[in-house]
């Protein structure tokens, strides 16, 4: 494959300091998604392969590169300013969100998520 | 475009040559499908990138990878995947048309007791429709259920 590469451990600012080449490749979000509100298209993503709506306010994304394991980060947010958003169930192919409104009740909203940590 | 000779390149390193040289497509199919007779059905939609990747060939692995790392998260002591090398280094999968690539994104993202006996029943726990045909709103989402009126006998049109 001819892309270009560059390999190394740390990177070292002339006066800041340095950082492990290892935090900057595990802290870069794996996987992306924003999703409609009623869960019938993706608009944006990376590294996703289906979105499925599984019911009021519930979105499963499923990944097409899975994730070394189940215990990565995950962050997700309304599009909606007055619903609560998180990701509530984790397996290393698949995510899923929950959305619920200031008041507690699921309520369908725009998604926005990431996943952070290492790919399989 | 000609897709790079890819098999042994990380799919994550593929998918961002995808990201970056291939028009996402944004598939007019969408998959119904029941995996309990206690829930609503869920609606499978494929992702702009992936259908991408699918029409455009030589990115993505043949579905029995997944199969397997699915075997081994399955596992009661997994703790992370030791065999990611298949999405790696397995030969990739040649240019599917849209009809394959939904079948593949069923078979990969589906539960397979849903897909392998999908039409066992007194009706299909699965049907692949086009996105107009879903309910215009959202109203008793989740009551939504596959209609039993959908033929399962092979000999008739659905």
């Amino acid at each position: 494959m001819a892309l270009g590469k560059i390999k190394a451990d740390t990177l070292e600012h002339s006066t800041s300091g340095s950082v492990d080449t290892k935090f900057v490749v595990e802290g870069s979000f794996k996987t992306y998604a924003r999703c409609v509100a009623d869960g019938t298209s993706i608009t944006k993503s990376f590294n996703i392969s289906s979105l499925a709506d599984t019911g009021t306010a519930l979105q499963t994304l499923t990944l097409t590169n899975a994730m070394s394991d189940a215990n990565y980060p995950g962050v997700a947010t309304s599009g909606d300013s007055s619903c609560n958003m998180a990701v509530d169930s984790h397996a290393t192919t698949t995510y899923r969100l929950v959305s619920n409104n200031n008041a507690g009740s699921l309520t369908d909203s725009i998604t926005q998520s990431g996943l952070l940590g290492d790919v399989a | 475009m000609k897709t790079p000779e890819f098999q042994g390149t990380h799919l994550f390193d593929r998918l961002c040559w995808a990201k970056e040289n291939l028009d996402s497509v944004q598939s007019d199919y969408r998959v119904v499908y029941e995996d309990s007779v206690d829930e609503c059905a869920k609606i499978l939609v494929p992702d702009p990138n992936w259908m991408a990747c699918a029409l455009q060939g030589g990115i993505l692995p043949p579905v029995w990878v997944y199969w397997e790392l699915a075997k081994d998260e399955a596992q009661p002591d997994f703790k992370k995947h030791t065999r990611g090398y298949l999405l790696h280094n397995t030969e990739p999968v040649e240019a599917m048309t849209e009809e394959q690539a939904i079948e593949y994104l069923i078979m990969k993202d589906c539960p397979q007791h849903v897909w392998r006996d999908w039409d066992s029943g007194n009706k299909p726990k699965l049907v692949i429709c086009r996105k107009e045909q879903l309910p215009a709103t959202r109203e008793w989402r989740n009551a939504w259920k596959i209609s039993e009126d959908l033929a399962t006998d092979k000999t008739v049109a659905a």
